[in-house]
């Protein structure tokens, strides 16, 4: 819903804050309602794309949008609050106001994938970026084969979307495997206990005919992509969601780029292949 | 459309606009700097030294509100900025440095998404370059291909004759414009000699061997070297004519303010610094490249031009004498 007429392209959407979900004990969701009816109807996006998010009074913040874009009428986001935006945006309540800007960057070609296998590999708080595509999926099914949902985190309580993890292990037509590092497990936990790219490694999924959507923090990225590899995964089977600081989300103020790649505006989205030819700066 | 004007008719030029209205902004003394600044008289303009800091604030102010918000219960409405609210500008006595750098902006601010913040305060500027007669030994314009009568940029160009005055050439109808509208204080042109341009640098870079040896050196350790002694001040960034990297920020209270976009610069450890703690560019040699990077490879990547105009300003400011003049020079010769 790019919006290229002569307007301040910097004026956010207005939304309503209409449900808070603490995910864990500093990660919220958002499910936010647009105000204007127009742009409630009117507002599409696809998986992979980001908005610019604001607290009024404290600024705005680069988040991807969370929830799927088959799910109409509203929109979520997912953060951490370790900064001042995050912080004031935790601060919000039901029926408070923030404002939304976007939907800005690439999105996963889903259409390519459309008669392939998936393969979702994320950790912490990066499943959000990858929830928006699952569930776009889910909701399409049946254009899928397999689907194969590897997720991780430090312990049991920094697991996000934990009702949804529940209902994933509870489907027949996913696969589920999650884990959380060693020493994270409580005397409960019915998953794995391991790092994601080793667990990745014993659940062995195919490539064939695979798509690979990995999301997660560098350090997992770096042990995930050999693993990936050894898998019999090319670089162009495999894509991942890059994030960089943000101001304008619109390729012109400076500060996301990767070398010459504008996260904003040729990402977030990009293949394995695209990020192995970028230079290390993100 | 070429035509003369006397010094004399210009000054009453620039005081006919100042009187109907019109935001004249010229190099003018502040405190013993020259800045281009807007004036009151054509009296307290001074032609003859290059301001401090480039022309760009007249189009591209250093703070701008963006919009205002204000909350009232848990409803909060915001107010869009009246484009009206910008001046009609007349830019005189800009170097071809400054103007130059222009045209390069324009292309950052209207690809794709449009900032009308930008591109209606250009709307409503008119440019009159002005020849440089005088250079010091931080102006190397000549070196990245351009020169101290470059016309790129400029709406109207004024060369400097001998014994004073000008010969106007334009270059759009906005320049145009200027004239007819005081068709009274210009004249055919004579045969008056303009004065020497100034000749700045005597080495001309190569640029295409500077990108390549850029292309393929994002890791070498000349970076360390080159930007040992980078502090990280910005100061480069904020004078340059082409740097326009912009931070938005919310400037009030929960209740009531305004957000802004203010410049920013590459040079800052905060500039890409992640609420996390990650920062992509944790090292000043990292920011200090990114700074040569981007003028003169990753604009060119997607621009096909470079993002320096050899003004000299962040050679004459640089708190630590970082030449980037010469940094290019010595990559044009690896």
């Amino acid at each position: 819903m790019s919006d290229h007429t002569n307007k301040n392209i910097y004026l956010p959407y207005m939304a309503t804050v209409s449900e808070v979900i603490d995910e864990t004990p500093d990660v919220r969701t958002l499910k936010l309602v647009f105000q204007d009816e127009q742009v409630r109807e009117n507002f599409s996006f696809r998986a992979g794309q980001f908005a610019e998010y604001s607290a009024f009074g404290a600024g705005e913040s680069t988040f991807c949008i969370a929830s799927s874009p088959t799910r109409k009428g509203f929109i979520e986001c997912c953060f951490r609050s370790v900064g001042r935006v995050t912080e004031a945006l935790r601060r919000l309540e039901v029926g408070d106001t923030m404002g939304v800007r976007g939907p800005y960057g690439n999105s996963f070609p889903i259409e390519e994938f459309f008669g392939k296998n998936l393969l979702f590999v994320t950790g912490g708080i990066a499943l959000p970026p990858l929830r928006t595509l699952i569930w776009n999926c889910l909701d399409w099914r049946d254009k899928f084969g397999d689907i194969t949902i590897v997720y991780g985190a430090r312990t049991e309580s920094d697991l996000v979307y934990k009702r949804e993890l529940q209902e994933w292990q509870e489907r027949a037509d996913v696969r589920l495997v999650k884990t959380v590092d060693p020493g994270g497990n409580g005397p409960e936990w019915d998953g794995k206990v391991g790092f994601v790219p080793t667990v990745l490694e014993e659940a062995a999924p195919s490539a064939d005919s695979t798509i690979a959507l990995v999301c997660g923090p560098p350090i997992m990225i770096k042990f995930t992509l050999p693993v990936l590899e050894k898998l019999g995964f090319t670089d162009d089977q495999v894509y991942t969601t890059l994030e960089n600081r943000m101001k304008c989300g619109l390729g012109k103020c400076g500060r996301c780029n990767v070398g010459n790649v504008y996260v904003c505006k040729d990402g977030p989205v990009f293949t394995a292949r695209q990020v192995k030819a970028m230079p290390l700066e993100f | 459309m070429q035509k003369y004007i006397s010094r004399q008719n210009f000054t009453k030029l620039l005081d006919q606009l100042i009187a109907t209205g019109t935001r004249v902004v010229a190099p003018r003394m502040n405190a013993g700097t020259p800045l281009y600044e807007p004036l009151a008289s054509s009296a307290e303009m001074v032609m003859d030294q290059l301001p401090r800091r480039s022309a760009k604030e007249a189009y591209f102010p250093v703070c701008e509100d963006i919009m205002t918000y204000e909350k009232e219960g848990q409803k909060v409405s915001i107010t869009d900025i009246d484009p009206a609210r910008f001046p009609e500008t007349v830019l005189v006595g800009v170097r071809p440095c400054d103007a130059c750098a222009i045209p390069v902006l324009d292309a950052v601010f209207s690809w794709d998404y449009k900032d009308e913040f930008f591109l209606e305060r250009r709307r409503k500027t008119t440019i009159v370059g002005l020849a440089c007669t005088t250079s010091d030994d931080a102006c190397f314009c000549t070196a990245v291909g351009l020169s101290p009568a470059d016309t790129k940029g400029s709406d109207l160009f004024l060369t400097p004759l001998e014994g004073g005055g000008y010969v106007c050439e334009t270059f759009s109808d906005k320049g145009e414009a200027l004239i007819n509208d005081h068709t009274s204080l210009f004249n055919e042109p004579n045969n008056a000699t303009p004065l020497p341009l100034a000749q700045p640098y005597t080495e001309k870079f190569d640029l295409k061997k500077v990108k390549v040896w850029l292309d393929e050196h994002f890791e070498d350790s000349s970076w360390d070297e080159i930007a040992l002694r980078c502090v990280g001040c910005g100061a480069c960034a904020f004078v340059c004519p082409a740097c326009h990297c912009f931070d938005i920020v919310d400037e009030g209270t929960e209740k009531a303010g305004k957000r802004r976009k203010n410049w920013d610069a590459c040079g800052f450890w905060k500039f890409t610094h992640h609420a996390s703690g990650h920062n992509p560019r944790d090292q000043q040699p990292k920011r200090y490249r990114n700074r040569i990077m981007h003028k003169f490879k990753y604009y060119d990547d997607k621009f096909g031009q470079t993002l320096c105009t050899g003004c000299g300003r962040c050679i004459r400011v640089c708190p630590v004498g970082i030449d980037i003049a010469q940094i290019v020079e010595e990559i044009s010769k690896k």
